[in-house]
């Protein structure tokens, strides 16, 4: 156990910011103090041990592909319009299949029999996720060009009108598990097209 | 291909792909490494490597040589990471990302490795459940070495507010060690 007010000191004592003084008073402190003795050893150990992890780590998988997509930005606007017109249309072109299809979404939430508190803080998640982002776009959207903007608004309306429609039907019959699984997914094609853009934003 | 990094960085400034590409190859497990650990989100950390390179591409004709090109890169993707997680500190990723502390237990790929592979992954894996603030002070500190001034500039915190995360992270991760 350290000594109460002694933490910052043996912290500074192993990085080796105290003047010559203070770090004599340290030592003698620690050299009677069984504790913070003992704390000096560990931040020691860990310093070393922190500073031998493994300065590389490879991804999981190759990210050049991603990468060598999008190196065009640097010459032309096109290639960046092209990009982002592609894409956006395939998020408006997967909202769409999201619609017609039986997308599963993981949670267990979703199948859980009576499973309405679960249900509830999944559909809470995802409405707060969803909401943060749309505030963060609101303060970043300056930073986007103002098509993109208009293809992003565009692509939101497609997606909210099928939450609107899976949640309408939801109230119709609330403990319909495919339901649930068609609201989901919309919402978690909102938060990730959201997140994309505000990603984006946000880097540019 | 040549593989003389001076050759290669200067190919690369003149728009050079496959000299880009070569110099990703060289540098992508060290941004991907500092980006894990900062977000202790693999996948973040994968959409984070390719926005830092993208963002070298595009600033590569800025880049003087008045220091190592990774030296350069390195502070690059802390600064693209710091920027995500400014706008993102906000927003939930609850629904969208998990901590995953087991990606960190693929082998490394590189140089930099002892104190043995029990003792590094134990690290790691504590390292991954610190808080975020403490992790991000940690990391850049104890791990990649940057000095608490900046530190604070680049994740718009006070130097004051970065120790004490610091020492914070440091007496979590021994109680975690001790466990």
């Amino acid at each position: 156990m350290i000594c109460p007010d002694m933490e910052v000191k043996l912290n500074e004592y192993v990085d080796g910011t105290l003047s010559a003084a203070e770090r004599a008073l340290v030592a003698a402190h620690a050299a009677g103090c069984a504790g913070c003795h003992a704390a000096v050893a560990e931040l020691q150990a860990l310093l070393a041990a922190a500073g031998a992890l493994p300065k590389s780590v490879q991804p999981s998988r190759d990210l050049w592909g991603g990468i060598a997509a999008r190196l065009g930005q640097r010459t032309t606007g096109n290639v960046q319009r092209a990009f982002w017109t592609g894409a956006l249309a395939a998020a408006a072109v997967f909202a769409i299949i999201v619609g017609i299809s039986r997308f599963l979404p993981p949670s267990t939430a979703l199948h859980r029999p009576g499973g309405g508190q679960g249900w509830a803080a999944v559909t809470a998640d995802y409405e707060q996720s969803a909401a943060e982002l749309v505030a963060t776009l609101r303060t970043e959207r300056g930073r986007l060009r103002p098509e993109t903007v208009a293809l992003v608004e565009r692509n939101l309306r497609i997606i909210d009108e099928a939450i609107r429609e899976s949640r309408a039907a939801l109230e119709r019959d609330p403990g319909n598990a495919e339901l649930r699984q068609l609201f989901a997914a919309a919402y978690r094609q909102k938060v990730e097209l959201l997140r994309w853009a505000t990603r984006v934003a946000t880097s540019s | 291909m040549a593989s003389d990094p001076t050759d290669l960085i200067h190919r690369a400034q003149q728009g050079d792909q496959a000299a880009f590409e070569a110099l990703y190859r060289q540098h992508v497990g060290r941004v991907y490494a500092l980006c894990l650990r900062l977000t202790s989100d693999p996948a973040q950390a994968e959409e984070l490597t390719q926005d830092a390179f993208v963002r070298a591409w595009q600033r590569l004709a800025s880049f003087r040589g008045e220091s190592a090109l990774g030296s350069w890169l390195y502070r690059l993707t802390v600064n693209v990471v710091f920027l995500h997680l400014r706008g993102a500190r906000r927003r939930s990723l609850r629904v969208l990302t998990t901590d995953d502390p087991s990606a960190l237990e693929r082998p490394a790929g590189g140089e930099g490795e002892s104190g043995g592979p029990a003792v590094a992954l134990d690290l790691e894996r504590a390292v991954a459940g610190l808080p975020p603030g403490a992790r991000q002070v940690f990391v850049l500190h104890d791990v990649e070495g940057y000095r608490h001034e900046e530190i604070a500039r680049l994740a718009g915190v006070a130097v004051g507010t970065s120790k004490a995360q610091l020492f914070r992270a440091r007496r979590l991760l021994r109680e975690a060690l001790n466990r």
